[in-house]
């Protein structure tokens, strides 16, 4: 099919300084954990995207100079020789595909802590870094402004040397030519502080000299956080934002615009919980009715038709991405393939975000499980081997691990038979995408849902019974499968088994009429009273997603929570917003609090800190503590349990157990995966299915193979020519 | 002596979005044809295998007229619970209409002799809906259309069934037999067939008849034996398409305005 007609403007060519964008798709940076350390991984992730048709693919944030060490988190670097060499294997694999590959040159103030290299931050102003809290820098003098300035120019040349076509100053998410322009941080009272032309003069320095160095070679770009959304206190859009444009325009060849800072930068990279596509245009679209040069916007952008307009409307020429990229590398190809439903569209759920907040993972993606296994596990995202055997395959439960792994495997060529009691694939994601704001999760299981009915299409051995009664351990070995896979989930559990005491909670009983899992909530076939208590010890959404939507049906809701309440929401940048939406609803949060029992209309909550700071041996039987003293009752209507998941096993266990009649019906093998498994993140059930439908042939796929691993060699220096040896300098 | 069901089956031309006519304008390019068995035979197959796994003796035998891809049909059907499949086919039967269709179908029960003849209400590519009742004409049998319940045991003489009549009204009815019946969907649960009952449906034999088995003669079949032509296959303009909305009144005034419109006549 070719690429419907409104969408030809997405595939003009665009001018950028010296260099030339083949169409408007461009990766914007984005951190997957590979930095200048793991150059394979870099180079196979980049250059993914550009055999996808991406015209622009960036680094993440890269370092000019160990001291913009943001270490534990993992950003790349261009500190000398030994990066040059490791960066230089993405630009030449990004130009294999005939896309340009930029560099985001940065230095983070008091925003990087400097946890490994040690040195100071040096910044406009001191402060202490609201991101970073404990971390201060030092004030810059002149000559300081001078050095850090060269620090940039030295690395614009390697970033030259490497192969790059653009060279960015990076100035968003309130990084040092930001903390400049913006009197949140800039209190100087000399020539760079003060009114808008002072505030803006180490940025508009820094471009000129960046822009002398290599400007002839490669395009200068910046990226401009054009509203802080602190009100006055920040850089507003319409006021400094427009202006410094203005200014800087002459000085560069592409413009990156977005929002926000970086203490809550969820607000750029907005989750679908709180923010649709598109939506940072009401702040970014002043900027291209001031200037000449290209302008590019993000905004979680995966629909074409949404894209025409940004270009039509005149609020970018160049569409931005970084999730959707993640997604679907191949987003640009599908588009202009007219390929539209076989698009994987990001469903916002920032997982792919955590793993750099986390500092240091590499980067997972609920949706596109290949994502971060290009070079290490050799996963291509659009390709597959051919099936490695005429095996069919009978995969219990379409889930999110079964649905990827029949799609996988039909991928494949396998014979695939996909069997569920749900009338609907999808498994737990049906239910998720019913709680307040994560209806786009539901891509996931569209996605999945489309290609499975394709691939069955094609292979009409492969089909796909939902709506089935369970199927028990005689049922699927009379099935007739050569293998096995079982994907049943997970559930949450009726009795408050938790991650705390490792034990039933005594009195807790979802069976009962007032006491409710989240699964029982999402159904709503259980009345709920007036009164409600949420009983949790789960760290990522569940509790306050069930808080949210009962709160916001009119329930008094109290949340007592013996965990540090969506803790994980931190790392997807969820949390801020989440908080302002429980404290709008009135939600009553008893943190460091846990429930000892439950009985009829009432739990008995208790500190979880109640048992005393003192340790003492007292002999065996007696706890080393004292006892806990701080139990209090709580009445409710309704109890909600959110206390910890287990696993669907008992087909596999007892399929395990009649291994002895496998060989007589035909069974070479019974595999278990995703939430079945081990409950898990939808990412990690994804993966697991994804990773069997890759490995089905080898000799033990239940465990997955060895992956590359990069690392560096004891005895070969990082920069040629040094030594690896130990040496004091004694 | 057991009981014989016989389930008249179609393989049908699904179309994916794309797809283009033939170049003679009578029907879709055969490289655009998906086959698939007919969604209504799903049902009128499980509603006799449902009569067999009731207990007693009952042979299920699903019959289509059709080249060598509909044994691809067949054999599902075989997989879900059919105990044999017969293919009728000769050059002369291309371009059959309903009626020579039926014609077919008709000697292929005379020549079977069974005691309950199922067939879909109608097929997913051409939707005439008269293959069935067809048959019944031409063997004299009682018959009856839409049908969504059946009832009926072993050896009775009768069933009782229910039919779908138009603007939702249901009749019940009782019916002599050998019938006729065309199934409804949603009568009943189709199920799927598993990986092991598709690998014995592979090893087992399709039956095959032609003319002369069934004492047809060539112009008895095909475009000379139908009783409509196919002119001219075309893709509709798309019109325009508005939603009248308001009380049941306001609907019938404002569908009378636009009837009287599109005749040219002043409101
Ligand atoms: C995993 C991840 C890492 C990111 N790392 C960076 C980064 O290193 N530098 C940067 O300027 N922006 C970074 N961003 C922000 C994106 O560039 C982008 O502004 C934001 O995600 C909004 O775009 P989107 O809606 O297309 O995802 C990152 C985003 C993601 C998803
Ligand atoms: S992890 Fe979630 S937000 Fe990130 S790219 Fe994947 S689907 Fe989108």
């Amino acid at each position: 099919m070719a690429r419907d007609p409104k969408h030809d403007i997405l595939f003009e060519p665009i001018k950028i300084g010296p260099k030339t964008l083949r169409n408007r798709f461009y990766q914007v940076p984005h951190c997957i954990g590979a930095g200048s350390d793991r150059p394979g991984f870099q180079a196979a992730h980049r250059s993914v995207k550009a055999e996808g048709g991406w015209a622009g693919i960036n680094t993440e944030y890269c370092s000019i100079h160990p001291e913009s060490d943001d270490t534990h988190r993992l950003s790349a670097r261009l500190w000398d020789d030994g990066d040059v060499h490791n960066l230089r294997a993405m630009c030449d694999e990004v130009h294999r595909h005939g896309a340009l590959a930029g560099v985001e040159l940065w230095y983070g103030g008091a925003h990087s802590p400097n946890m490994e290299s040690r040195a100071t931050p040096r910044g406009p102003s001191q402060y202490a870094s609201e991101f970073e809290t404990m971390t201060y820098c030092k004030e810059m003098d002149l000559n300081d402004i001078k050095q850090v300035q060269g620090y940039y120019v030295e690395a614009a040349l390697r970033a030259r040397d490497a192969g790059f076509d653009i060279v960015y100053v990076y100035g968003a998410h309130s990084y040092l030519p930001l903390q400049f322009l913006s009197p949140f941080y800039n209190k100087r009272t000399d020539q760079y502080g003060g009114s808008l032309e002072n505030r803006a003069r180490f940025w508009l320095e820094t471009l000129d000299q960046v822009r002398r160095a290599v400007g002839k070679d490669c395009a200068i770009a910046t990226r401009f956080a054009v509203d802080s959304l602190y009100g006055t206190s920040g850089i507003e859009a319409e006021v400094d934002g427009v202006q410094f444009a203005k200014l800087a325009d002459p000085l560069v060849d592409v413009w990156d615009i977005d929002v926000g800072d970086i203490a809550e930068w969820g607000e750029d990279a907005g989750p679908s919980r709180f923010y649709l596509q598109g939506h940072q245009v009401p702040w970014t679209k002043f900027i291209k009715q001031v200037v000449k040069k290209p302008v590019l916007g993000v905004g979680r952008f995966t629909d074409p038709e949404k894209m025409v307009e940004i270009v039509t409307k005149g609020y970018a020429d160049i569409i931005g991405a970084a999730r959707p990229s993640i997604a679907d590398p191949f987003l640009p190809k599908k588009i202009e393939e007219g390929r539209y439903d076989d698009i994987r569209v990001c469903i916002g759920c920032n997982v792919c975000i955590s793993r750099w907040e986390i500092g240091g993972p590499p980067m997972i993606c609920t949706q596109n499980a290949t994502a971060g296994e290009e070079f290490r596990r050799g996963w291509h995202p659009e390709k597959f081997k051919k099936k490695g055997s005429q095996d069919s395959v009978l995969v219990i439960g379409a889930g999110p691990s079964g649905g990827e792994c029949s799609r996988v495997l039909m991928e494949r060529g396998y014979t695939v038979h996909l069997y569920d009691t749900a009338a609907k694939i999808g498994g737990h994601i049906n239910q998720l995408a019913m709680l307040p704001g994560l209806g786009e999760w539901g891509y996931h299981r569209d996605y999945r849902e489309t290609q499975i009915t394709k691939l069955a299409k094609k292979n009409k051995e492969c089909q796909v019974a939902l709506g089935q009664k369970p199927m028990t351990a005689a049922d699927a070995l009379a099935y007739g499968a050569d293998r096995i896979v079982i994907a049943t989930g997970s559930s949450w559990n009726t009795d408050g088994t938790n991650c705390l005491s490792h034990d039933p909670i005594p009195g807790a009983d979802a069976s009962r009429d007032d006491q409710l899992t989240p699964e029982q909530v999402i159904l709503g076939k259980k009345k709920i009273g007036k009164r409600v208590v949420i009983v949790n010890a789960d760290t990522y959404f569940m509790a306050p997603s069930i808080a949210e939507k009962l709160a916001a049906a009119g329930h008094e809701v109290t949340l007592v929570t013996g965990v540090h309440l969506a803790n994980y929401m931190h790392f997807t940048l969820e949390y801020p917003n989440m908080m302002r939406r429980l404290h709008e609803l009135h939600v009553n949060v008893l943190e460091h609090e846990f429930c000892s029992k439950i009985e009829p209309g009432r739990m008995q909550a208790y500190n979880i800190w109640g048992d005393g700071s003192k340790r003492t041996y007292r002999g065996p039987g007696k706890p080393p503590r004292d006892e806990n003293q701080s139990h209090h009752w709580i009445e409710f209507d309704s109890l909600i349990l959110v206390t910890g998941r287990h696993s669907h096993d008992s087909l596999h266990r007892e399929l395990h157990a009649k291994s002895g009649e496998w060989e007589k019906n035909g069974v070479k093998a019974v595999y278990l995966i995703g939430d079945a498994e081990a409950p898990r993140l939808i990412a990690d059930a994804t993966f697991s299915g994804h990773r069997l439908a890759r490995e089905i042939e080898e000799a033990n796929p239940q465990l997955p193979l060895p992956y590359k691993r990069e690392v560096a060699k004891w005895g070969v220096a990082h920069v040629a020519g040094t030594s690896a040896a130990i040496e004091y300098k004694v | 002596m057991a009981t014989k069901i016989l389930v008249a089956v179609k393989q049908v031309i699904a179309l994916d979005e794309d797809f283009e006519i033939r170049a003679d304008g009578k029907d879709v390019d055969a490289d655009f044809f998906l086959r698939d068995l007919n969604e209504w035979d799903d049902f009128s197959l499980e509603e006799a295998v449902k009569i067999k796994e009731a207990g007693g003796e009952v042979e299920v035998v699903v019959v289509t007229v059709g080249p060598e891809e509909a044994d691809e049909s067949l054999r599902k059907c075989l997989a879900k619970g059919a105990d044999r499949a017969v293919r009728i086919w000769d050059e002369s039967m291309e371009g059959s209409d309903s009626q020579a269709i039926a014609r077919v179908l008709a000697a292929a029960i005379k020549h079977e002799k069974p005691d309950l003849v199922f067939a879909g209400v109608q097929s997913s590519d051409h939707s005439f809906a008269s293959t069935g009742i067809a048959v019944a004409g031409l063997l004299g049998w009682p018959h009856a259309a839409v049908v969504n319940q059946f009832d009926f045991s072993l050896g009775a003489t009768q069933a009782t069934i229910r039919r779908e009549l138009e603007g939702g009204v249901l009749q019940m009815m009782n019916i002599d037999l050998p019938a006729v019946l065309s199934i409804q969907l949603g009568i009943n649960t189709p199920r799927y067939a598993s990986l092991r009952t598709i690998k014995q449906a592979a090893a087992k034999p399709i039956e095959t008849l032609g003319l002369g088995d069934l004492s047809l003669n060539a112009a008895e079949v095909g475009e000379v034996g139908s009783a409509s032509r196919v002119r001219r296959m075309y893709i509709p303009e798309k019109g325009r398409a508005q939603m009248i909305e308001g009380s049941l009144a306001e609907q019938a005034a404002k569908l009378a305005a636009i009837i009287k419109e599109f005749k040219g006549a002043t409101v």
